[in-house]
């Protein structure tokens, strides 16, 4: 299914854009504000990391980015795009299409073998040769010969890597990732990582990251500091803003 | 999506799922079985008719009537040439052992009698001992009779036997006749006489009922449409052709089949029934199951499945589990089949049994697949509301769900209901009926179910001092939805079981009950005017009270209004019986209509009405310018006739014609004479006819009475009451049978809902024994507990059901057919008793698993 556009505007819109978007949930009696009044504008190919203490509302913004949840106030706009009036179904076709996802627990169909995992967005969208782009990708994550695999046969480390290899199956635009190394050792956590910013790189993918670790937020384009469902701040790490620096000064 | 991927992703899906939905299967394939049963039974026993029909007809085409067919048809002119032919007549009638010795009559007994004259049978085997032709041992002095005869009269072959007040020899003894079907009811043994000998013994005269027949067999070589054709010409040839039914064996047996079919459409709903309770155990293990799939689903969502392909995707998922569980019925079906002759032995032949009947089996698999798509899609709708927010957080909320999809899923529910009820009756209105009674049924059970593990929550439990009693108490009171529905269904098989068989019960105590006080015992037909006195003499004799004796004259309605009965007729829809079909089994309307036209009517002739007519339109014997006749309401209803209303009668060939005067109501039911049609007197008296007598006997009497009639009055018939009732409850214990039987199924698949919700709860009850081992319980002490806690979910289900079958029974006998009515607390307690031990029994198999696992593998999991 092909998305109503909006007319093109003279300048490219960026990827993902949130105006004042708020969610409230019931808590009790009472309403509790998990998301409050946000402003955020990502660009196409820019890599955010969402850090903040647990309950500051990060997980909640990615499934509002994502339209898996509802906002109660505010715009989600992806590619120009305004989201939050369309239908579940419009929805699932916007995200076929648009999102890939990470998860920090994995998420992998247990019916179905790493392969299957992987392929099954790619079949989604009626690609051609979708075997050959899956086992392409679980090569590039380590595990192409693991792919007849049912995810309770592989460790949690591999299993997230099939989860990444079937992120960027579909080659979708933006890539929503959720605690990917949270359920993960140091050591696995890292090599993810590394694969998650090497594909991303390859593909050109635009990435927001929520993590609660410093560290992986290190390796971001920009990070946005939550609490209590406001951003709180916004820095440019060292070693990006070196790397912008070298780019301006090159 | 294209098809290649649907199917792709719904085999996937269904890999980490077979195991669990083992109930599923459990549960539909109890009720498909139960389908496949009664219509692969039913195809066999079609099947058997059709194959046999010839034999079963004893030719290619029979005319049967109340009159004798004319000796002169021109068969040749009906297309028939060179066609063979015998004639048959059937009567019942009494006949009796040699006198032992002078003033000692012999014993007597009721018979069905068959005059032979020319070949018979045509096809099909009669086998006599000895082994000749029947036409060989049939001559004037002797008879041919079944074995069962010899046994009741103690005689042999050789010996006398008094038929009409004639000695004739017996020559022989029937052990099988190809056209006498076990399965209908019969009234006495067999006896056969020649033509001759039939003249002889003086029954042929006029009055006797006679049933004529007629039996054709066309040459080789006949083409078989030519059968068909003929018929259509007798039809249209045949003098009086409203006096006679054509059937060739091309249509086998129709009215046979036709109250087959009648018994396989009620016992077809009994068990779609248990498909239904099946169904509630479908839903129950869809929704058990789906619930282990919500994070598949929200994953699905979240890579872009719209929720409009993820649904069919689960739909096709219990359509192709629906088939799989259809399959096993089916088999089950057709196994449950080729055991019923091994079961009942009397009432199923073995060798009729063709258990793989293609149409039955397709019954059972639509069916089957049909509950299976159609009780799943309340639950399935629930996959339209998994949020796809859960893949990041458990708890999110479901989506907010449409009002139009919980209106079209009850809607298709309910339709789909209504279809499978309706193919089962082949009635759209008995489905209808069916089901609503069904949802009724459910919604009252639910209700009830609902109200008491309520009530139960409310209950003080700390005040329970037995441990094992306060957590069988907790497990009933716990909120969800699985046990409620094993109530139900257990409820609902119990309330059938229960219900029917409390009906049964009571009418058999109805039938077999001393007559009512008033009522006759005993009937005397055939009785010649001149020989009523000495019949009554001699029944008064042997102390007979209440003897009520009335003229009878036959007779036919030849015009209404003027309108000639031929005419009138063509308006009425034919009906399967033809001529002689029985008016209980007809529907009113036409049916009947046809029926009160064609039929040989009985007149009589009297003053005073007795006590149970009234008479609620006109005046009776009122008007002195014309000759009046007074008619029961409905009849008069039937036929259209109303005050005023002329009818021309045929009195064998002497035209009568009568006015409608009076219109009465009679109570049929206290088994008095009485006629539809009552003649002024001083009209009939001339007219040809018979008596027909109605007495009591003192207990004890009837067989003397009917010996010393069979001595003197040998063509009066004595019909006793007691043996015919007996003969109904016979043929009612089949049909009960069969409905218990049935009815087992819903039981077995309510059982198999109970076992399949406690499986489903299986990871909590693992839970549940390593924390009860780790405080120190034995397993027995555990099982124990469990035991307690299904039998108070069978206890509960048991009372409601219960209660339900007894509000049914009380439904049936009161309303329906007007009985007395009482609490009977044995079958109800045996009933109650009956579901909690089998509520236990599968309860406890199982949680055997969960039993047996130990307490750190359980923990450990968390």
């Amino acid at each position: 299914m092909i998305l109503p556009m909006k007319t093109p505007t003279p300048q490219i819109p960026p990827r993902i854009e949130l105006r004042e978007l708020t969610r409230r949930l019931p808590s009790g009696d009472r309403l509790l504000t998990i998301v409050d009044r946000i402003d955020l504008r990502i660009e196409p190919g820019e890599f955010v990391a969402v850090l903040g203490p647990s309950g500051s509302g990060k997980s909640t913004l990615l499934a509002l980015m994502a339209g898996l949840d509802r906002p109660t106030a505010g715009e989600v706009r992806i590619d120009g795009q305004a989201i939050q009036n369309l239908s579940e179904d419009q929805l699932a076709v916007l995200r076929r299409h648009k999102i890939g996802f990470v998860f920090q627990s994995f998420q992998l169909l247990t019916n179905l073998t790493a392969r299957e995992n992987v392929l099954l967005p790619i079949e989604l969208l009626g690609q051609p040769d979708p075997v050959r782009r899956a086992d392409e990708l679980l090569a590039a994550v380590g595990l192409g010969d693991r792919g007849h695999h049912y995810p309770s046969q592989l460790s949690g480390g591999e299993q997230q890597r099939v989860a990444l290899a079937r992120a960027f199956a579909a080659r979708p635009p933006i890539l929503l990732a959720d605690e990917p190394t949270g359920n993960l050792d140091g050591a696995t956590g890292r090599r993810v990582l590394e694969l998650l910013t090497e594909l991303r790189r390859r593909e050109g993918t635009t990435l927001v990251l929520v993590t609660h670790d410093p560290a992986v937020g290190a390796l971001a384009d920009r990070l946005i500091h939550l609490r209590d469902g406001q951003i709180e701040r916004e820095e440019v790490p060292a070693r990006a803003a070196t790397a912008l620096h070298a780019g301006e000064r090159g | 999506m294209t098809l290649a991927f649907f199917w792709k992703t719904l085999i996937r899906e269904s890999r980490g799922s077979r195991g669990r939905l083992v109930f599923f299967i459990a549960c539909l394939s109890v009720g498909v079985a139960a389908v496949v049963s009664v219509a692969g039974l039913s195809a066999s026993l079609d099947e058997g008719i059709r194959s046999e029909a010839r034999q079963l007809l004893a030719a290619d085409l029979a005319i049967e009537g109340r009159r004798p067919v004319p000796p002169d048809l021109d068969l040749a002119a009906v297309g028939l040439a060179g066609a063979e032919r015998t004639d048959l007549q059937e009567t019942v009638t009494v006949v009796a052992a040699p006198p032992r010795a002078i003033g000692q009559p012999g014993r007597s007994q009721l018979v069905e009698l068959k005059v032979v004259n020319g070949t018979y049978p045509f096809y099909g085997k009669l086998v006599i001992e000895p082994r000749r032709p029947l036409r060989e041992l049939l001559t004037p002095q002797t008879t041919v009779v079944a074995s069962e005869l010899l046994s009741r009269l103690g005689l042999r072959i050789g010996d006398g036997l008094r038929i009409g007040g004639q000695s004739f020899r017996i020559a022989g003894v029937v052990l099988s006749e190809p056209d006498r079907i076990s399965i209908s009811m019969t009234l006495g043994p067999r006896v056969f006489l020649s033509d001759e000998g039939f003249r002889r013994a003086g029954l042929a005269g006029y009055g006797s009922r006679i049933g004529h027949r007629t039996l054709l067999k066309v040459p080789a070589g006949f083409p078989l449409s030519g059968l068909d054709a003929a018929k259509e010409r007798l039809q249209r040839t045949i003098p009086d052709p409203t006096f006679y039914s054509i059937e060739t064996y091309r249509e086998a047996q129709p009215a046979l089949r036709e109250s087959l079919g009648r018994v396989e459409r009620f016992l077809g709903l009994v068990a779609l029934l248990s498909l239904f309770v099946g169904g509630i155990g479908v839903a129950q293990s869809v929704r058990a199951w789906l619930a282990s799939r919500l994070d598949s689903i929200a994953v699905l969502k979240c890579l872009g499945m719209r929720p409009r392909e993820i649904f069919p995707l689960y739909l096709g998922q219990t359509a192709l589990l629906g088939l799989a569980g259809s399959l096993v019925g089916i088999a089950a079906g057709a196994a449950v089949q080729l055991a019923l002759p091994s079961l009942f032995p009397d009432l199923i032949p073995a060798e009729l049994i063709r258990p793989w009947q293609p149409v039955a089996l397709l019954r059972g698999l639509t069916l089957g697949v049909g509950v299976a798509v159609l009780f799943s899609l309340p639950p399935l709708s629930a996959v339209l509301r998994v949020p796809p927010a859960r893949v990041l957080r458990r708890e999110a909320e479901p989506l907010p769900g449409h009002r139009w999809v919980l209106v079209a899923t009850g809607a298709a529910l309910a339709l789909g209901v209504w279809l499978m009820a309706s193919i089962q009756a082949r009635s759209w209105d008995l489905g209808a009926r069916f089901t609503g009674g069904v949802a009724g049924a459910t919604l009252v059970l639910s209700l009830a179910a609902l109200l008491i593990t309520r009530g139960v929550r409310r209950l003080p439990r700390e005040s329970l001092r037995r441990p094992w009693l306060r957590h069988g108490v907790a497990a009933l009171a716990r909120p969800g939805a699985t046990t409620l529905s094993a109530i139900v269904a257990l409820g609902l098989g119990v309330l059938v079981v229960l219900g029917m068989s409390l009906v049964q019960r009571r009418l058999t105590e109805e039938l077999s009950a001393e007559l009512p006080k008033e009522a006759p015992s005993a009937f005397l037909i055939d009785i010649q005017p001149k020989q009523w006195p000495g019949v009554e003499k001699l029944i008064q004799e042997q102390g007979a009270t209440r003897i009520q004796a009335v003229p009878v004259v036959m007779a036919r309605i030849a015009a209404i209004d003027g309108r000639p009965v031929e005419e009138l007729n063509r308006k009425a829809r034919p009906e399967v019986h033809g001529e002689g079909g029985d008016r209980e089994g007809g529907q009113h309307g036409e049916g009947s209509r046809r029926w009160a036209l064609t039929r040989e009517q009985r007149l009589t002739y009297m003053r005073t009405l007795p006590e149970d007519n009234q008479v609620v339109e006109g005046v009776l014997w009122g008007d002195p310018q014309r000759a009046e006749v007074s008619i029961e309401q409905e009849f008069a209803r039937d036929l259209g006739l109303r005050l005023g209303s002329t009818i021309r009668f045929d009195v064998q060939g002497v035209p009568l014609e009568l006015t409608v005067t009076s219109l009465r109501t009679v109570n049929w039911r206290t088994f008095g004479i009485n006629f539809f049609l009552v003649v002024e007197p001083g009209v009939l008296e001339d007219a040809p006819q018979q008596w027909l007598a109605a007495f009591q006997l003192p207990r004890g009497t009837e067989q003397r009475v009917q010996d010393l009639l069979a001595a003197s009055y040998p063509n009066v018939t004595l019909l006793r009451i007691r043996e015919i009732l007996d003969k109904i409850i016979q043929v009612m214990a089949r049909i009960g049978l069969g409905i218990r039987f049935l009815g087992g199924f819903t039981v077995l698949a309510g059982i198999a809902i109970l076992a399949g919700a406690i499986s489903a709860g299986s990871v909590r009850r693992g839970r549940e024994v390593a924390l009860l081992k780790t405080l120190g319980m034995t397993r027995r002490t555990v099982l124990g507990t469990f035991a307690v806690e299904y039998a108070l979910i069978g206890l509960v289900a048991a009372l409601i059901g219960a209660a339900g079958g007894t509000l049914l029974s009380w439904g049936v006998l009161r309303r329906g057919f007007d009985l007395s009515w009482s609490f009977q607390p044995v079958p109800f307690t045996v009933a109650v008793v009956g579901a909690v031990v089998l509520a236990i029994a599968a309860g406890v198999a199982a949680s055997l698993r969960a039993i047996e696992r130990r307490p750190i593998e359980v923990l450990r999991e968390g």
